[in-house]
């Protein structure tokens, strides 16, 4: 097979074959063999990010020590929520929307071309769930009591965060089971491979019912805001803009996270795919360009429908257009000429371009414009600590997610046993 | 004076509303097997 | 928990309560009324306030919080910056200059009839006692979007706490079960303070406007704020200049997120069988499907 060509040099791992486990102590063992580091350690990038990480987790113990205010973080009374859910959870889960919405592509409507790049995506969904949403745990200041809303102490039907909460807890299962098959094809576990490869239409389709429902209702969670949000943010329909916006952005976080896997891992990788993966960029940067679009309008019709269109001519709606011209527009524009010329530079920065807008967009509903008339002096601004936590947090992801990648068939081809069918 | 106000829990039967889906979400495997069952 | 109780438990979730609670609807016709008649709430005529702090002082003492300082000349200082409630202080006092003088005003939670604050908590650790009251309750998860969620930035954290909680008035709960009034209502020297139901304060409001037209605005704040509130207030001057948002309309606040909590279940059942639909549909012919299922047999 061609999984042949594929390993290189630091890929230490046997070619083509499966371990083969039989027992628990066969699964220790593999899982030690796995677990030791391959390749070089001494990379720039283990340099600068493993201080970072310690730091991080130095932090966090004082966080947990301290409590949730000064001198880890800077919110307050007037500022309850800041950079850790705002960035981490709501932009994080925001990010990883490109799981579910590729999902729909290759499962549900079989665009086979889109296959190539499916399992990274979904790997890389189910970390950025665990991981950021993980993150939750910190912010939380009750963090011990966090397994009381699925354990029915109370079940709070009422609440928007309790439906959010209990889709974070069945998506990540979900996005599991779509994952697992490339576990058990590291392990070799062929019958187990054949169950889970059984399940993967409907996890994908209750999975995308999740996603479709928490991206909504990150959203959501800000209705009863209404008097804090400027008016040219809040509308009855914020749920309907987190999800529509959720779809770009998951696409662009797919194109700039795959230009970064194609330089690292890049030898996993066989010719045909390579090829054919500037083809796959161009069908993404079409279908952001036409959601923006979308979007766009979207915006509009409710700048009218809210009557907020006087604000426009005031500091609060220069950000509001830097926001959507600068990160929405103008990203919208580039996606367009990119696929047209086929330019795939353009395609990446034009996905750059479009993170930094969603960043800025749910950093607005968190604290940006949230409470926009308090004093530009008592503004809450994310704490040094904050923001190592938070690299250290995504550093970590970005740790497990090449482990993974380099021992599990995600980029590479599946052992020969496993040939997928649809 | 006329009493204005009562109180309602807007929200008082999201929890049954829940349970159905979770039936729904369950029945519905059955019936997709069933609908696609090949004549023999 | 074994399945059937935590069924049972998602039931009763509906009836708001693992608790007893009496608030829904279909009990609310067989049995009790827990309407606004037996919503308890406070009078606040803030003509008779006359800023001598004795409320803070109580409620600290019985809610265990730091005493503060209530001398008058402490006062004269602290009166002059508008101060907001805190995780230590559940009632504060502010003074207003207005155009009839200097105006002082208590603040503290509303005790809305639909609070938002309720609404907003995945565990109900805020709820809305049949009697009137919004307490907090030890299930908390710390999420902090009840005070996200209330009009009025009432909830507290604690936020240099390793255990930190929610803080806020409770209209002091424990003492209304034991038939003691509420503290603040209790100290107040100049009955500036009444406790009733909310249908006896809003009678006892409307009747001190009338009876005197010339002293107090005609409108009771509370009366319809966000869909009404337990705590109402009588003033002499239009509310904004005693620092009051008048901007905040009189929907209750949990219909905000109707809207989308209304439309999850449908979202549901609806989603799924759409994209089981686009699944078939898009399925090859039967001859692809058997030369696909021969190649996968080989
Ligand atoms: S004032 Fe705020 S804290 Fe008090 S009941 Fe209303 S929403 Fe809840
Ligand atoms: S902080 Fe506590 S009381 Fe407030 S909404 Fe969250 S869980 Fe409920």
């Amino acid at each position: 097979m061609a999984g042949e060509k594929l390993e290189t040099v630091e890929i230490v791992k046997e070619k083509g074959e499966s371990p083969n486990i039989k027992n628990l102590g066969d699964f220790w063992n593999f899982l030690k063999k796995e677990l030791v580091p391959r390749g070089h350690i001494a990379t720039p990038f283990n340099i600068i990010s493993l201080p970072i990480m310690l730091l991080g987790y130095v932090f966090i113990v004082l966080r947990l020590a301290y409590g949730l205010g000064k001198p880890v973080t800077n919110l307050n009374q007037e500022y309850p929520w800041g950079l850790w859910i705002g960035f981490d959870v709501v932009t994080g889960v925001a990010f990883a929307g490109g799981a579910y919405v590729l999902c729909f592509i290759v499962y549900v409507l079989r665009a086979e071309k889109y296959h190539p790049i499916i399992r990274a995506t979904v790997l890389n969904g189910f970390l950025a769930y665990l991981f950021y949403a993980g993150a939750i745990v910190l912010d939380i200041g009750r963090w011990w009591n966090i397994y009381n809303p699925m354990i029915g102490n109370n079940f709070g039907v009422n609440a928007v965060m309790f439906l959010v909460a209990w889709h974070f807890f069945l998506y990540m299962l979900a996005a599991l089971v779509e994952f697992s098959p490339t576990i058990a094809e590291w392990l070799g576990m062929k019958r187990l491979r054949k169950i889970l490869g059984a399940m993967t239409l409907g996890a994908v389709i209750f999975g995308i019912t999740l996603s479709t429902l928490h991206q909504s209702g990150l959203g959501a969670l800000m209705m009863m805001a209404k008097s804090k949000i400027h008016p040219l943010w809040y509308t009855d329909f914020i749920p309907i803009l987190y999800f529509v916006s959720s779809i770009f952005a998951g696409l662009s976080l797919v194109i700039f996270e795959g230009s970064i896997s194609h330089k690292v891992f890049g030898h996993q990788l066989d010719e045909a795919h390579h090829k054919h993966y500037d083809d796959i960029l161009v069908g993404l940067a079409r279908i952001c360009a036409v959601t923006m679009f979308g979007y766009l309008f979207l915006k509009a019709i409710l700048l009218v429908h809210e009557h907020a269109v006087p604000y426009l001519n005031s500091a609060m709606g220069f950000w509001y257009l830097f926001e959507v011209i600068g990160f929405i527009l103008i990203p919208c524009l580039m996606f367009i000429s990119g696929a047209q010329q086929k330019n795939t530079a353009t395609i990446k920065f034009a996905a750059i371009l479009t993170m930094v807008g969603i960043i800025l967009n749910r950093l607005n509903y968190t604290f940006i414009v949230y409470n926009w008339y308090v004093p530009l002096s008592e503004k809450y601004w994310p704490a040094p600590m904050e923001l190592i936590i938070t690299a250290s947090i995504i550093l970590t992801e970005v740790w497990v997610f090449r482990w993974m990648v380099n021992r599990m068939p995600v980029l590479r081809k599946p052992p020969a046993w496993a040939i997928e069918k649809h | 004076m006329e009493e204005l106000f009562t109180y309602y829990d807007m929200f008082a039967t999201k929890g049954v509303e829940y349970l159905i889906i979770l039936a729904f979400l369950i029945v519905i495997l059955a019936f997709w097997k069933f609908v696609n069952m090949k004549p023999h | 928990m074994d399945r059937r109780n935590f069924l049972k438990i998602l039931g009763s979730g509906v009836a708001g309560a693992a608790t007893g609670n009496l608030l829904t609807p279909g009990r609310t016709l067989a049995k009790e009324t827990p309407s606004a008649k037996e919503f308890y709430g406070i009078l606040v005529d803030t003509t008779r306030c006359i800023g001598c702090r004795r409320c803070e002082l109580g409620c600290a003492e019985v809610n265990g919080l730091p005493v503060p300082d209530i001398s008058e000349s402490k006062n004269e200082n602290l009166l002059k910056t508008i101060r907001k409630t805190s995780d230590t202080q559940y009632t504060i006092i502010n003074r207003y200059e207005t155009e009839k003088g200097k105006i002082f005003v208590p603040k503290r939670c509303m005790h809305c009839n639909q609070p938002g604050c309720v609404a907003a908590c995945l565990v109900k650790a805020m709820r809305k006692r049949p009697s009137g009251q919004v307490t907090w309750d030890l299930n908390c998860i710390g999420c902090r979007l009840c005070m996200i969620s209330c009009p009025f930035d009432i909830p507290k954290f604690e936020y240099n706490k390793a255990i930190p909680r929610i803080q806020k008035c409770n209209l002091c709960y424990d003492r209304y079960n034991n038939g003691v009034l509420p503290a603040c209502v209790e100290v107040c020297p100049t009955q500036a303070l009444m406790f009733g139901s909310r249908k006896q304060i809003l009678e006892e409001g409307k009747r001190r406007i009338a009876a005197n037209p010339d002293k107090y605005i005609e409108h009771i704040y509370g009366e319809y704020e966000v869909g009404g509130t337990s705590h109402l207030y009588l003033s002499s001057v239009p509310f904004e200049q005693i620092g009051f948002r008048k901007d905040l309309g009189t929907v209750a606040y949990p219909k905000y997120s109707t809207g989308f909590l209304y439309a999850v279940p449908f979202i549901f059942v609806l989603w799924p069988i759409v994209m089981l639909g686009i699944n078939r549909a898009t399925k090859k012919s039967k001859e692809d499907e058997e030369h696909h299922e021969e190649k996968e047999k080989h």
